[in-house]
Protein backbone atom coordinates (compact mmCIF):
# COMPACT_ATOMS: atom_id res chain seq x y z
CA UNK A 1 0.00 0.00 0.00
CA UNK A 2 3.11 2.31 1.01
CA UNK A 3 4.76 1.12 -2.03
CA UNK A 4 1.48 2.19 -4.44
CA UNK A 5 1.45 5.83 -2.39
CA UNK A 6 5.45 6.04 -2.90
CA UNK A 7 4.76 6.01 -6.81
CA UNK A 8 2.07 8.57 -7.02
CA UNK A 9 4.12 10.76 -4.93
CA UNK A 10 6.97 10.52 -7.16
CA UNK A 11 4.58 11.69 -10.17
CA UNK A 12 3.40 14.82 -8.14
CA UNK A 13 5.24 15.71 -6.24
CA UNK A 14 7.33 17.88 -9.47
CA UNK A 15 3.84 18.24 -11.10
CA UNK A 16 3.70 22.33 -10.76
CA UNK A 17 0.11 22.15 -11.54
CA UNK A 18 -0.26 19.86 -8.08
CA UNK A 19 1.29 22.94 -6.00
CA UNK A 20 -0.53 25.71 -7.45
CA UNK A 21 -4.29 23.80 -7.25
CA UNK A 22 -2.89 22.58 -3.55
CA UNK A 23 -1.76 26.24 -2.54
CA UNK A 24 -4.67 28.14 -3.66
CA UNK A 25 -6.63 25.93 -2.12
CA UNK A 26 -4.65 26.26 1.08
CA UNK A 27 -4.61 30.50 0.78
CA UNK A 28 -8.39 30.77 -0.35
CA UNK A 29 -10.01 28.64 2.08
CA UNK A 30 -8.75 30.36 5.11
CA UNK A 31 -8.81 34.04 3.32
CA UNK A 32 -12.26 33.92 1.81
CA UNK A 33 -13.26 33.06 5.46
CA UNK A 34 -11.23 35.32 7.38
CA UNK A 35 -13.35 37.84 5.04
CA UNK A 36 -16.21 36.36 5.44
CA UNK A 37 -15.39 36.52 9.54
CA UNK A 38 -14.64 39.86 9.10
CA UNK A 39 -17.53 41.13 7.26
CA UNK A 40 -15.85 42.29 4.14
CA UNK A 41 -17.39 39.55 2.24
CA UNK A 42 -20.94 39.48 3.15
CA UNK A 43 -24.94 39.14 1.93
CA UNK A 44 -26.79 42.06 2.76
CA UNK A 45 -25.05 45.25 2.30
CA UNK A 46 -21.76 46.32 0.92
CA UNK A 47 -18.78 48.18 1.63
CA UNK A 48 -18.67 49.30 5.13
CA UNK A 49 -22.34 49.39 5.46
CA UNK A 50 -25.32 47.10 5.82
CA UNK A 51 -26.42 43.87 7.85
CA UNK A 52 -24.54 41.14 8.03
CA UNK A 53 -25.49 37.38 8.23
CA UNK A 54 -22.60 35.79 7.32
CA UNK A 55 -20.60 36.17 9.85
CA UNK A 56 -22.07 34.98 12.63
CA UNK A 57 -20.95 31.36 12.48
CA UNK A 58 -17.19 31.08 13.44
CA UNK A 59 -17.53 30.43 16.90
CA UNK A 60 -17.58 26.75 18.35
CA UNK A 61 -19.13 24.63 17.65
CA UNK A 62 -20.94 26.30 14.33
CA UNK A 63 -17.79 27.32 13.12
CA UNK A 64 -17.34 23.29 11.84
CA UNK A 65 -20.92 23.37 9.93
CA UNK A 66 -20.11 26.49 8.48
CA UNK A 67 -16.54 25.31 7.64
CA UNK A 68 -17.30 22.58 6.08
CA UNK A 69 -19.98 23.91 4.02
CA UNK A 70 -17.26 26.95 2.28
CA UNK A 71 -14.89 23.54 2.10
CA UNK A 72 -17.47 21.68 0.17
CA UNK A 73 -17.31 24.21 -2.62
CA UNK A 74 -13.67 24.22 -2.03
CA UNK A 75 -13.08 21.07 -2.78
CA UNK A 76 -13.88 21.89 -6.27
CA UNK A 77 -9.92 22.50 -6.30
CA UNK A 78 -8.91 19.32 -5.33
CA UNK A 79 -11.95 17.50 -7.10
CA UNK A 80 -9.90 19.04 -10.70
CA UNK A 81 -6.59 18.31 -9.50
CA UNK A 82 -7.69 14.84 -9.01
CA UNK A 83 -9.11 14.69 -12.57
CA UNK A 84 -6.02 16.52 -13.95
CA UNK A 85 -3.38 13.60 -12.33
CA UNK A 86 -5.37 11.36 -13.49
CA UNK A 87 -6.16 11.91 -17.36
CA UNK A 88 -2.65 12.97 -17.62
CA UNK A 89 -1.82 9.16 -16.93
CA UNK A 90 -4.21 8.69 -20.06
CA UNK A 91 -2.71 11.95 -22.24
CA UNK A 92 0.61 10.51 -21.63
CA UNK A 93 -0.11 6.93 -21.95
CA UNK A 94 1.91 6.60 -18.61
CA UNK A 95 -1.18 4.33 -17.71
CA UNK A 96 0.28 1.85 -20.39
CA UNK A 97 3.60 2.00 -19.50
CA UNK A 98 2.91 1.52 -15.72
CA UNK A 99 1.74 -1.88 -16.89
CA UNK A 100 4.33 -2.70 -18.67
CA UNK A 101 6.71 -1.76 -16.19
CA UNK A 102 5.13 -4.23 -14.03
CA UNK A 103 1.56 -3.44 -11.85
CA UNK A 104 -1.29 -4.93 -12.26
CA UNK A 105 -4.10 -3.45 -13.12
CA UNK A 106 -5.42 -3.14 -9.66
CA UNK A 107 -2.48 -2.02 -8.58
CA UNK A 108 -2.56 1.11 -10.60
CA UNK A 109 -6.37 2.09 -9.59
CA UNK A 110 -5.55 1.03 -6.18
CA UNK A 111 -2.83 3.70 -6.25
CA UNK A 112 -5.45 6.66 -7.03
CA UNK A 113 -8.07 5.21 -5.02
CA UNK A 114 -5.17 5.59 -2.27
CA UNK A 115 -4.42 9.27 -3.60
CA UNK A 116 -7.89 10.19 -2.98
CA UNK A 117 -8.20 8.68 0.25
CA UNK A 118 -5.10 10.28 1.42
CA UNK A 119 -6.35 13.56 0.08
CA UNK A 120 -9.05 13.53 1.28
CA UNK A 121 -7.91 12.82 5.07
CA UNK A 122 -5.31 15.93 4.38
CA UNK A 123 -8.10 18.42 3.02
CA UNK A 124 -10.45 16.76 6.41
CA UNK A 125 -7.12 17.83 8.88
CA UNK A 126 -6.62 20.90 7.15
CA UNK A 127 -10.14 22.08 8.14
CA UNK A 128 -10.03 20.96 11.59
CA UNK A 129 -6.91 23.04 12.00
CA UNK A 130 -8.70 25.86 10.65
CA UNK A 131 -11.67 25.05 12.88
CA UNK A 132 -9.80 25.66 15.59
CA UNK A 133 -8.08 28.55 14.81
CA UNK A 134 -11.62 30.08 14.00
CA UNK A 135 -13.39 28.63 16.75
CA UNK A 136 -10.72 29.62 19.36
CA UNK A 137 -10.32 33.22 17.68
CA UNK A 138 -14.18 34.08 17.80
CA UNK A 139 -14.87 31.58 20.95
CA UNK A 140 -12.46 33.07 22.58
CA UNK A 141 -11.39 29.60 24.09
CA UNK A 142 -11.64 26.27 22.86
CA UNK A 143 -14.33 24.97 24.89
CA UNK A 144 -16.87 23.26 22.76
CA UNK A 145 -14.44 22.35 20.67
CA UNK A 146 -15.17 19.00 19.86
CA UNK A 147 -19.42 19.44 19.75
CA UNK A 148 -20.68 18.97 16.37
CA UNK A 149 -17.24 17.55 15.40
CA UNK A 150 -19.22 14.59 13.53
CA UNK A 151 -19.12 17.58 11.18
CA UNK A 152 -15.56 17.26 10.50
CA UNK A 153 -15.85 13.82 9.66
CA UNK A 154 -19.25 14.85 7.28
CA UNK A 155 -16.52 16.58 5.64
CA UNK A 156 -14.37 13.82 5.28
CA UNK A 157 -17.01 11.71 3.70
CA UNK A 158 -17.83 15.00 1.24
CA UNK A 159 -14.31 14.63 0.10
CA UNK A 160 -14.47 11.32 -0.52
CA UNK A 161 -17.66 11.36 -2.68
CA UNK A 162 -15.88 14.50 -4.31
CA UNK A 163 -12.75 13.08 -5.40
CA UNK A 164 -13.67 9.76 -5.98
CA UNK A 165 -16.67 11.13 -8.14
CA UNK A 166 -13.87 12.77 -10.35
CA UNK A 167 -11.57 9.79 -10.52
CA UNK A 168 -14.67 7.84 -11.40
CA UNK A 169 -15.21 10.51 -14.42
CA UNK A 170 -11.70 10.55 -15.04
CA UNK A 171 -11.46 6.74 -15.42
CA UNK A 172 -14.54 6.68 -17.72
CA UNK A 173 -13.81 9.59 -19.77
CA UNK A 174 -10.22 9.58 -19.85
CA UNK A 175 -9.77 13.15 -21.88
CA UNK A 176 -8.95 16.04 -19.58
CA UNK A 177 -11.05 18.83 -20.54
CA UNK A 178 -14.25 16.77 -21.63
CA UNK A 179 -13.67 15.11 -17.72
CA UNK A 180 -13.37 18.55 -16.31
CA UNK A 181 -16.28 20.17 -17.94
CA UNK A 182 -18.14 17.37 -17.45
CA UNK A 183 -17.76 17.10 -13.55
CA UNK A 184 -18.38 20.93 -13.38
CA UNK A 185 -21.72 20.86 -15.06
CA UNK A 186 -22.73 17.85 -13.18
CA UNK A 187 -22.08 19.37 -9.83
CA UNK A 188 -23.18 22.87 -10.58
CA UNK A 189 -26.24 22.31 -13.22
CA UNK A 190 -27.13 18.78 -14.23
CA UNK A 191 -27.26 17.72 -10.16
CA UNK A 192 -29.61 20.83 -9.44
CA UNK A 193 -31.85 19.73 -12.56
CA UNK A 194 -32.08 15.93 -11.85
CA UNK A 195 -32.75 16.79 -8.00
CA UNK A 196 -35.52 19.23 -8.42
CA UNK A 197 -36.76 17.32 -11.18
CA UNK A 198 -36.96 14.68 -8.95
CA UNK A 199 -37.77 16.32 -5.76
CA UNK A 200 -40.90 17.98 -7.54
CA UNK A 201 -42.24 15.41 -10.15
CA UNK A 202 -42.07 12.78 -8.03
CA UNK A 203 -42.83 14.64 -4.62
CA UNK A 204 -40.32 12.81 -2.29
CA UNK A 205 -36.86 14.12 -1.46
CA UNK A 206 -34.96 10.80 -3.15
CA UNK A 207 -33.39 13.77 -5.57
CA UNK A 208 -31.10 13.92 -2.27
CA UNK A 209 -29.54 10.79 -2.51
CA UNK A 210 -27.87 11.62 -5.88
CA UNK A 211 -23.97 11.12 -5.90
CA UNK A 212 -22.89 14.45 -4.82
CA UNK A 213 -25.85 16.10 -3.27
CA UNK A 214 -26.02 13.19 -1.11
CA UNK A 215 -22.35 14.29 0.61
CA UNK A 216 -23.98 17.84 0.50
CA UNK A 217 -26.69 17.71 2.73
CA UNK A 218 -24.46 16.53 5.30
CA UNK A 219 -23.50 20.12 5.50
CA UNK A 220 -26.28 22.41 4.55
CA UNK A 221 -25.80 26.22 3.82
CA UNK A 222 -25.56 27.55 7.72
CA UNK A 223 -28.20 30.12 6.54
CA UNK A 224 -30.65 27.70 4.92
CA UNK A 225 -30.72 25.13 8.62
CA UNK A 226 -31.39 28.50 10.69
CA UNK A 227 -34.14 29.45 8.09
CA UNK A 228 -35.34 25.71 7.97
CA UNK A 229 -35.39 25.71 12.23
CA UNK A 230 -37.37 29.13 11.63
CA UNK A 231 -40.48 28.31 9.31
CA UNK A 232 -40.34 24.74 11.32
CA UNK A 233 -39.83 23.44 7.79
CA UNK A 234 -40.45 18.98 8.07
CA UNK A 235 -36.79 17.46 7.92
CA UNK A 236 -36.49 15.17 4.92
CA UNK A 237 -33.86 12.38 5.49
CA UNK A 238 -31.59 12.00 8.77
CA UNK A 239 -28.06 12.75 8.42
CA UNK A 240 -27.28 8.80 9.08
CA UNK A 241 -29.18 8.45 6.05
CA UNK A 242 -26.94 10.48 4.23
CA UNK A 243 -24.03 9.79 5.46
CA UNK A 244 -24.80 5.81 4.29
CA UNK A 245 -25.68 6.76 1.28
CA UNK A 246 -22.87 8.89 0.52
CA UNK A 247 -20.26 5.78 1.25
CA UNK A 248 -22.57 3.76 -0.85
CA UNK A 249 -21.72 6.29 -3.72
CA UNK A 250 -18.34 5.91 -2.97
CA UNK A 251 -18.75 2.22 -3.44
CA UNK A 252 -20.00 2.74 -6.28
CA UNK A 253 -17.26 4.55 -7.77
CA UNK A 254 -15.11 2.15 -7.05
CA UNK A 255 -16.41 -1.24 -8.30
CA UNK A 256 -17.93 0.68 -11.45
CA UNK A 257 -14.00 2.39 -12.43
CA UNK A 258 -12.51 -1.74 -11.05
CA UNK A 259 -15.06 -2.58 -13.85
CA UNK A 260 -13.84 -0.12 -16.19
CA UNK A 261 -10.49 -0.75 -15.67
CA UNK A 262 -10.71 -4.37 -15.68
CA UNK A 263 -12.68 -4.66 -18.85
CA UNK A 264 -11.35 -2.68 -21.07
CA UNK A 265 -7.87 -2.43 -23.73
CA UNK A 266 -5.77 0.62 -22.46
CA UNK B 1 13.75 -25.70 -23.73
CA UNK B 2 11.17 -24.05 -22.10
CA UNK B 3 10.39 -21.38 -23.92
CA UNK B 4 10.76 -17.49 -22.76
CA UNK B 5 7.21 -16.83 -24.12
CA UNK B 6 4.67 -19.10 -25.78
CA UNK B 7 1.59 -17.42 -27.33
CA UNK B 8 -0.97 -20.16 -27.73
CA UNK B 9 -3.78 -19.44 -30.27
CA UNK B 10 -4.40 -15.75 -29.77
CA UNK B 11 -7.00 -14.25 -31.19
CA UNK B 12 -8.20 -10.43 -31.01
CA UNK B 13 -10.93 -8.07 -32.76
CA UNK B 14 -11.52 -4.20 -32.84
CA UNK B 15 -15.01 -4.39 -33.19
CA UNK B 16 -15.55 -5.71 -37.34
CA UNK B 17 -12.16 -5.65 -37.85
CA UNK B 18 -10.08 -8.95 -36.83
CA UNK B 19 -6.87 -8.00 -35.54
CA UNK B 20 -5.09 -11.40 -34.94
CA UNK B 21 -6.20 -14.96 -36.10
CA UNK B 22 -5.30 -17.28 -34.24
CA UNK B 23 -1.88 -16.83 -33.80
CA UNK B 24 0.66 -19.12 -31.96
CA UNK B 25 4.45 -18.51 -31.41
CA UNK B 26 6.61 -19.78 -29.03
CA UNK B 27 10.18 -17.60 -28.37
CA UNK B 28 13.36 -19.64 -27.59
CA UNK B 29 15.76 -18.43 -24.96
CA UNK B 30 18.60 -16.51 -26.79
CA UNK B 31 16.88 -15.65 -29.67
CA UNK B 32 16.58 -12.22 -31.71
CA UNK B 33 12.93 -12.65 -32.27
CA UNK B 34 12.04 -10.75 -35.25
CA UNK B 35 8.06 -9.92 -35.74
CA UNK B 36 7.85 -8.83 -39.46
CA UNK B 37 4.62 -7.29 -41.17
CA UNK B 38 3.43 -4.46 -42.77
CA UNK B 39 1.69 -1.44 -41.31
CA UNK B 40 -1.16 -2.94 -39.38
CA UNK B 41 -0.66 -6.35 -39.58
CA UNK B 42 -1.29 -6.69 -35.76
CA UNK B 43 2.47 -6.33 -34.25
CA UNK B 44 1.88 -3.84 -31.88
CA UNK B 45 -1.75 -5.88 -31.03
CA UNK B 46 0.19 -8.65 -30.03
CA UNK B 47 3.12 -7.24 -28.21
CA UNK B 48 -0.08 -4.96 -26.31
CA UNK B 49 -1.39 -8.75 -25.68
CA UNK B 50 1.39 -10.15 -24.10
CA UNK B 51 2.42 -7.07 -21.86
CA UNK B 52 -1.10 -6.82 -21.06
CA UNK B 53 -2.49 -3.72 -22.04
CA UNK B 54 -4.26 -4.98 -24.63
CA UNK B 55 -7.08 -8.13 -23.57
CA UNK B 56 -7.03 -10.77 -26.37
CA UNK B 57 -10.33 -12.20 -27.34
CA UNK B 58 -9.46 -16.17 -26.95
CA UNK B 59 -6.46 -17.57 -26.52
CA UNK B 60 -3.28 -17.77 -23.84
CA UNK B 61 0.32 -16.94 -23.20
CA UNK B 62 3.13 -17.42 -20.57
CA UNK B 63 5.84 -15.97 -19.91
CA UNK B 64 9.21 -18.29 -18.49
CA UNK B 65 7.03 -20.72 -18.71
CA UNK B 66 3.95 -19.72 -16.47
CA UNK B 67 5.62 -17.22 -13.93
CA UNK B 68 2.27 -14.91 -12.91
CA UNK B 69 2.64 -12.27 -15.82
CA UNK B 70 3.29 -9.14 -13.66
CA UNK B 71 5.85 -10.29 -11.91
CA UNK B 72 7.15 -11.44 -15.45
CA UNK B 73 6.81 -8.04 -16.85
CA UNK B 74 9.10 -6.98 -13.77
CA UNK B 75 11.96 -8.95 -16.11
CA UNK B 76 11.07 -7.63 -19.02
CA UNK B 77 12.42 -3.97 -20.44
CA UNK B 78 9.85 -2.99 -23.25
CA UNK B 79 9.40 -0.41 -25.40
CA UNK B 80 5.39 -0.53 -27.18
CA UNK B 81 4.27 1.89 -29.70
CA UNK B 82 5.28 5.26 -27.97
CA UNK B 83 7.64 6.92 -25.19
CA UNK B 84 5.64 7.11 -22.43
CA UNK B 85 6.69 9.26 -19.61
CA UNK B 86 5.10 12.13 -17.74
CA UNK B 87 5.90 15.18 -19.73
CA UNK B 88 6.47 17.50 -16.66
CA UNK B 89 9.59 15.14 -14.99
CA UNK B 90 13.32 15.07 -16.26
CA UNK B 91 14.80 11.82 -18.24
CA UNK B 92 15.83 10.97 -14.75
CA UNK B 93 12.80 11.57 -12.87
CA UNK B 94 11.07 9.54 -14.87
CA UNK B 95 13.41 6.49 -14.51
CA UNK B 96 12.72 7.36 -11.16
CA UNK B 97 9.26 5.62 -11.72
CA UNK B 98 10.05 3.15 -13.89
CA UNK B 99 12.71 1.30 -11.71
CA UNK B 100 9.83 2.06 -8.85
CA UNK B 101 7.40 -0.19 -10.59
CA UNK B 102 9.73 -3.01 -12.07
CA UNK B 103 11.44 -2.51 -8.94
CA UNK B 104 15.09 -2.91 -9.95
CA UNK B 105 17.40 -0.14 -11.89
CA UNK B 106 16.86 2.90 -9.49
CA UNK B 107 21.01 2.60 -9.37
CA UNK B 108 21.38 1.97 -12.91
CA UNK B 109 19.54 5.42 -14.22
CA UNK B 110 23.22 7.02 -14.94
CA UNK B 111 24.42 4.00 -17.27
CA UNK B 112 21.25 3.82 -18.94
CA UNK B 113 21.33 7.42 -19.76
CA UNK B 114 24.70 7.36 -21.03
CA UNK B 115 24.04 4.17 -23.18
CA UNK B 116 21.49 6.32 -24.67
CA UNK B 117 23.21 9.50 -25.14
CA UNK B 118 21.46 11.15 -23.05
CA UNK B 119 23.39 11.98 -20.36
CA UNK B 120 23.63 15.42 -21.36
CA UNK B 121 20.59 15.94 -21.30
CA UNK B 122 19.11 13.87 -18.44
CA UNK B 123 17.90 16.55 -16.16
CA UNK B 124 15.83 18.45 -19.03
CA UNK B 125 11.91 17.55 -19.30
CA UNK B 126 10.77 14.88 -21.43
CA UNK B 127 8.39 17.63 -23.18
CA UNK B 128 11.62 19.37 -24.35
CA UNK B 129 12.97 16.20 -26.11
CA UNK B 130 13.19 15.66 -29.85
CA UNK B 131 11.29 12.83 -30.96
CA UNK B 132 14.90 10.68 -31.35
CA UNK B 133 15.44 12.02 -27.57
CA UNK B 134 12.32 10.52 -26.46
CA UNK B 135 12.86 7.31 -28.12
CA UNK B 136 16.37 6.71 -26.96
CA UNK B 137 14.60 7.58 -23.23
CA UNK B 138 12.51 4.81 -23.88
CA UNK B 139 14.81 2.35 -25.23
CA UNK B 140 17.06 3.51 -21.70
CA UNK B 141 14.08 3.20 -19.29
CA UNK B 142 13.41 -0.72 -21.51
CA UNK B 143 17.45 -1.34 -20.59
CA UNK B 144 17.30 -0.12 -17.06
CA UNK B 145 18.25 -2.62 -14.28
CA UNK B 146 19.26 -4.96 -16.74
CA UNK B 147 16.23 -7.64 -17.69
CA UNK B 148 16.29 -10.99 -18.86
CA UNK B 149 14.10 -10.13 -21.82
CA UNK B 150 13.80 -7.39 -24.07
CA UNK B 151 10.44 -6.45 -26.19
CA UNK B 152 11.27 -3.80 -28.17
CA UNK B 153 8.51 -2.43 -30.34
CA UNK B 154 9.75 -0.33 -33.63
CA UNK B 155 12.93 0.47 -31.66
CA UNK B 156 14.35 2.90 -34.18
CA UNK B 157 11.70 4.50 -35.50
CA UNK B 158 12.25 8.50 -35.12
CA UNK B 159 16.16 7.87 -35.17
CA UNK B 160 18.85 8.96 -37.64
CA UNK B 161 20.72 6.63 -39.53
CA UNK B 162 23.50 6.34 -36.98
CA UNK B 163 21.00 5.51 -33.90
CA UNK B 164 20.22 3.58 -35.84
CA UNK B 165 23.15 1.74 -36.26
CA UNK B 166 23.92 1.99 -32.52
CA UNK B 167 20.98 0.33 -31.89
CA UNK B 168 21.63 -2.59 -34.05
CA UNK B 169 24.80 -3.04 -32.35
CA UNK B 170 23.28 -2.64 -28.83
CA UNK B 171 21.01 -5.79 -29.92
CA UNK B 172 23.69 -7.66 -31.30
CA UNK B 173 25.07 -6.88 -28.00
CA UNK B 174 22.66 -7.91 -25.25
CA UNK B 175 21.83 -10.57 -27.42
CA UNK B 176 25.71 -11.63 -27.15
CA UNK B 177 25.31 -11.60 -23.26
CA UNK B 178 22.56 -13.59 -23.43
CA UNK B 179 19.12 -11.82 -23.36
CA UNK B 180 16.20 -12.55 -25.21
CA UNK B 181 14.85 -10.25 -27.97
CA UNK B 182 11.51 -9.32 -29.52
CA UNK B 183 11.56 -6.99 -31.84
CA UNK B 184 8.84 -5.75 -33.77
CA UNK B 185 9.12 -3.39 -37.27
CA UNK B 186 8.01 -3.04 -40.79
CA UNK B 187 11.79 -2.09 -41.74
CA UNK B 188 12.92 -5.41 -43.32
CA UNK B 189 16.57 -4.62 -43.02
CA UNK B 190 16.19 -3.89 -39.27
CA UNK B 191 15.25 -7.55 -38.97
CA UNK B 192 16.97 -9.15 -41.24
CA UNK B 193 20.24 -7.74 -40.12
CA UNK B 194 19.59 -8.80 -36.11
CA UNK B 195 17.15 -11.92 -35.74
CA UNK B 196 17.90 -15.24 -35.35
CA UNK B 197 14.18 -16.33 -35.60
CA UNK B 198 11.31 -14.60 -37.67
CA UNK B 199 7.67 -14.23 -37.88
CA UNK B 200 5.90 -12.69 -40.42
CA UNK B 201 2.45 -11.04 -40.15
CA UNK B 202 -0.21 -9.77 -42.35
CA UNK B 203 -4.12 -9.00 -41.34
CA UNK B 204 -3.73 -10.88 -37.94
CA UNK B 205 -2.27 -13.76 -39.81
CA UNK B 206 0.64 -15.98 -38.88
CA UNK B 207 2.11 -16.59 -42.36
CA UNK B 208 5.47 -17.92 -41.48
CA UNK B 209 7.39 -18.88 -38.34
CA UNK B 210 10.93 -20.13 -37.60
CA UNK B 211 14.58 -19.60 -37.29
CA UNK B 212 15.74 -17.34 -39.85
CA UNK B 213 18.30 -19.50 -41.73
CA UNK B 214 15.74 -22.19 -42.29
CA UNK B 215 13.26 -19.98 -43.48
CA UNK B 216 15.33 -18.07 -46.09
CA UNK B 217 17.34 -21.19 -47.13
CA UNK B 218 14.23 -23.38 -48.11
CA UNK B 219 13.77 -20.92 -51.33
CA UNK B 220 17.26 -20.47 -52.15
CA UNK B 221 18.03 -20.31 -56.25
CA UNK B 222 20.93 -21.58 -57.64
CA UNK B 223 21.83 -19.70 -61.13
CA UNK B 224 23.76 -21.10 -63.65
CA UNK B 225 25.03 -20.30 -67.32
CA UNK B 226 26.55 -21.94 -69.94
CA UNK B 227 27.94 -21.83 -74.09
CA UNK B 228 24.27 -23.79 -74.94
CA UNK B 229 21.46 -22.56 -72.60
CA UNK B 230 19.46 -24.89 -74.50
CA UNK B 231 21.28 -27.95 -73.95
CA UNK B 232 22.06 -26.63 -70.59
CA UNK B 233 18.46 -26.50 -69.96
CA UNK B 234 17.54 -30.00 -71.25
CA UNK B 235 20.41 -31.36 -69.16
CA UNK B 236 19.16 -29.54 -66.25
CA UNK B 237 15.43 -31.05 -66.28
CA UNK B 238 16.77 -34.55 -66.17
CA UNK B 239 18.35 -33.35 -62.63
CA UNK B 240 16.52 -34.76 -59.54
CA UNK B 241 16.13 -32.42 -56.81
CA UNK B 242 15.24 -29.61 -59.34
CA UNK B 243 11.82 -28.10 -59.07
CA UNK B 244 11.49 -25.25 -61.29
CA UNK B 245 13.67 -24.21 -64.21
CA UNK B 246 13.44 -20.41 -65.36
CA UNK B 247 15.59 -19.14 -68.20
CA UNK B 248 15.78 -16.07 -68.48
CA UNK B 249 19.18 -13.84 -70.50
CA UNK B 250 20.48 -17.02 -71.25
CA UNK B 251 20.80 -17.68 -67.25
CA UNK B 252 18.89 -20.69 -66.05
CA UNK B 253 17.25 -19.87 -62.41
CA UNK B 254 16.77 -23.21 -60.56
CA UNK B 255 14.79 -23.65 -57.57
CA UNK B 256 15.78 -26.82 -55.85
CA UNK B 257 14.94 -29.22 -53.01
CA UNK B 258 17.14 -27.79 -49.97
CA UNK B 259 19.21 -30.68 -50.06
CA UNK B 260 20.46 -29.48 -54.00
CA UNK B 261 23.74 -27.68 -53.39
CA UNK B 262 25.98 -26.15 -56.26
CA UNK B 263 28.08 -28.22 -56.16
CA UNK B 264 25.97 -31.36 -56.92
CA UNK B 265 24.65 -29.18 -59.52
CA UNK B 266 28.36 -28.92 -61.45
CA UNK B 267 28.88 -32.39 -61.05
CA UNK B 268 25.99 -33.06 -62.79
CA UNK B 269 26.21 -30.65 -65.71
CA UNK B 270 30.15 -32.21 -65.98
CA UNK B 271 29.02 -35.23 -66.17
CA UNK B 272 26.64 -34.97 -68.58
CA UNK B 273 29.39 -32.44 -70.96
CA UNK B 274 28.29 -28.81 -70.06
CA UNK B 275 30.87 -26.97 -68.36
CA UNK B 276 29.31 -23.94 -66.54
CA UNK B 277 30.60 -20.58 -67.11
CA UNK B 278 28.47 -19.29 -63.90
CA UNK B 279 27.51 -20.76 -61.07
CA UNK B 280 25.75 -18.54 -58.00
CA UNK B 281 24.06 -19.39 -54.75
CA UNK B 282 21.03 -16.81 -54.51
CA UNK B 283 19.79 -16.94 -51.24
CA UNK B 284 16.47 -15.48 -51.43
CA UNK B 285 16.46 -11.78 -49.21
CA UNK B 286 13.83 -11.33 -46.51
CA UNK B 287 12.78 -8.51 -48.45
CA UNK B 288 11.40 -10.37 -51.64
CA UNK B 289 10.13 -13.23 -49.52
CA UNK B 290 8.06 -10.38 -47.83
CA UNK B 291 7.09 -9.12 -50.68
CA UNK B 292 5.60 -12.22 -52.02
CA UNK B 293 4.24 -13.54 -48.56
CA UNK B 294 2.33 -10.14 -48.04
CA UNK B 295 1.43 -9.07 -51.89
CA UNK B 296 -2.66 -9.45 -52.04
CA UNK B 297 -2.76 -12.72 -54.64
Amino acid sequence: MFGLLAIEWLKIKRYSTFWVLTALFLILLPLWNYEIANGVIKMGGSGKKGMNFLNTQYSFPQVWGNLGWWGSIFITFISILVIIITTNEYGYRTNRQNIIDGWKRMQFFNAKVLLVVVLSFMVTLYLFLLGGVFGRVYSGSFSGLFNEFKQVCYFFLLSLDYLGFALFISIWIKRSGLAIGLFLLYSLIIENILKGSINYYADTPWGNLLPLQASDELLPFPMLQMAKAMMAATPTLSMTTYAWVAIGWCLVYYFAGRAILLRNDW
Amino acid sequence: MEPILSIQNISKSYGPIQALKDVSIDVPEGSVFGILGPNGSGKTTMLGIILDVLIAKSGSYKWFGGMPNDAARRQIGSLLETPNFYHYLSAFNNLEITAAISKRGKDDRIRVLKQVGLFDRMNSRFQTYSLGMKQRLAIGAALLGSPKVLVLDEPTNGLDPAGIAEIRELIRKLNKEGLTIIIASHLLDEIEKVCTHVAILKKGNLLLNGPVNEVLLSEDQIEVRAEDAVALQQVLQAMSGIKKINVADNTVQLTCEPTITPVQVNEFCISKGIVLSHLLLKKKSLETKFMELTNDK
